[in-house]
């Protein structure tokens, strides 16, 4: 519900500061930016659970927003074009570090009770800390899974269920029918539904960490 | 009739974009075939799991970009339009130079091509070419002759004024003033060279007195500020002799005195030990 009302809200702003962006307002320009930061990044974590490479791939996103954004015709269209840049600086960044990424196992170790540093990280800290970090486990567990999706997958199911973008504004952003999309998130969800069972987290195991 | 819905509307009924007929349908079938419900709901309970992989909290880096287009005319549209013209009209100017294009308006004709200049130079050259030979080297002769006529005459003025110099020039150095002025020169009798070595002598004489005089004048001041300096100095040194007598003797006279006092104080010493002896052998 959060992350619904953020862009909707961003969006409401955007429309205006889409027009003076366009017409070479710097400050607009840098407004979109500090509204849309979180969105952007937020998808290029997803998509590469990595901070360094979503940093990269967010900077370049927003680099490509302003040099380009005077070439957007319909402001309505602001937000699948964003992503669209997105999705692209995402696969450019993955090509250059594919051989990097299986090399590194760091990113794809789950930390160990006490001594994993995610304690530290910890954002909410009324809460009960076990708790907590159950919660901050099965959050990067979850990550670990949509890992294991096919990129054009990952890609989707990133789009509709933590950027909730409408399946018609994925297909522009990816450039493909908007049945292509449904079918992606269907066998998608479809493979996560999978992937979850193996790593046993079911209706009881999420009830309990809950 | 068999009714199945595929991935796309299952998708879309999952995430309630379906409406009316379609939704209805799709509910039915789900009804009918608890199997395909089943499935869908463990799409649910994915979705919902998902959901627990929240957002991470990041800070925007400030981004610096370029305003380079905005500074430069040529970049504006306007200014790229007129850039464009002027570089094409340079191009155009260039060729034309290049490939001797002519564009010319007569009275009912308008002409466009190339290195026409040229070709109707050339024609002139043609229609000249038709003049006979015998023309021809007659206008050469007359320019010869008229050119050597024109030579000639300006070869006799130059004659004449060279000439003309020459006479004046003799004239001028005649044989008469050398003479002259030899017989000038010669004139100088001895007497005259001897009163001018007189003159010589007695100029040198005097010369040499007044620097002896000077130079002995020198001398003597030289000498007697000598002479005052070093007495000044013997005084000075008297002095100092006698200030210095001086001081030792205020030093010999310090020092008597305070033998004097040391004396007195021993003296009182022995009294002061004599003194009880004393009257202890008196008692």
């Amino acid at each position: 519900m959060q992350a619904e009302s953020l862009p909707a809200q961003g969006m409401m702003q955007t429309d205006s500061l889409i027009e003076r962006a366009q017409e070479g307002d710097k400050h607009a320009q840098g407004r979109l930016v500090q509204l849309w930061y979180k969105r952007i990044y937020n998808y290029c974590y997803k998509f590469f659970v990595d901070h360094d490479l979503a940093m990269e791939a967010s900077q370049k996103t927003f680099i490509a927003m302003c040099r380009n954004i005077e070439s957007l015709q319909d402001a309505a269209r602001f937000k699948s074009w964003l992503y669209k840049i997105a999705v692209n600086a995402c696969r450019e960044e993955n090509r250059k570090n594919q051989s990097k990424r299986a090399m590194n196992l760091d990113g794809t170790r789950i930390g160990d009770a006490d001594n994993s540093p995610r304690w530290e990280k910890a954002l909410h800290r009324h809460e009960n800390p076990e708790q907590q970090f159950q919660h901050q486990e099965l959050s990067d567990l979850l990550q670990q899974c949509l890992m294991e999706l096919s990129e054009e997958q990952r890609e989707v199911v990133i789009m509709k269920e933590y950027e909730g973008l409408k399946f018609r504004e994925i297909a522009e952003a990816l450039n493909v029918s908007e049945n292509t999309v449904k079918s992606r998130m269907y066998y998608g969800l479809d493979a996560l539904k999978k992937i979850l069972a193996k790593r046993n987290i079911t209706k009881e195991t999420v009830s309990y960490v809950l | 009739m068999y009714y199945k819905p595929d991935e796309t509307l299952l998708i879309a009924y999952l995430y309630g974009e379906l409406e009316g007929e379609e939704k209805a349908q799709v509910e039915q079938y789900l009804l009918q075939h608890p199997e395909e419900r089943k499935q869908l709901e463990e799409l649910v309970f994915v979705k919902q799991t998902l959901r627990y992989a929240g957002d991470k909290e990041v800070i925007a880096p400030p981004l610096v970009f370029e305003d380079s287009r905005a500074r430069y005319f040529w970049n504006t549209r306007y200014g790229r339009m007129i850039t464009g013209i002027a570089a094409s009209l340079a191009l155009l100017i260039l060729v034309a130079r290049f490939t001797g294009l002519n564009i010319r308006v007569t009275d009912q004709a308008l002409t466009i091509g190339f290195w026409l200049e040229e070709r109707s130079t050339a024609n002139e050259a043609l229609q000249m070419a038709s003049l006979s030979p015998g023309e021809v080297q007659q206008m050469i002769d007359a320019t010869v002759v008229k050119n050597n006529e024109h030579l000639q005459a300006g070869w006799k003025a130059t004659q004449a004024m060279l000439d003309a110099s020459v006479r004046q020039n003799l004239a001028a150095y005649s044989d008469a003033q050398f003479n002259t002025l030899v017989k000038k020169v010669s004139s100088a009798s001895d007497e005259q060279i001897r009163q001018f070595a007189l003159t010589l002598q007695a100029e040198n004489a005097s010369m040499i007195k007044d620097y002896l005089a000077l130079n002995t004048t020198d001398q003597r001041v030289y000498m007697e500020e000598l002479l005052i300096d070093f007495a000044r100095y013997l005084e000075q040194q008297h002095r100092s002799d006698l200030q210095q007598l001086q001081a030792r003797l205020t030093n010999m006279e310090e020092d008597t005195d305070l033998f004097k006092y040391e004396t007195g104080q021993i003296l009182a010493s022995i009294i002061n030990t004599v003194e009880p002896i004393s009257t202890e052998t008196k008692n």
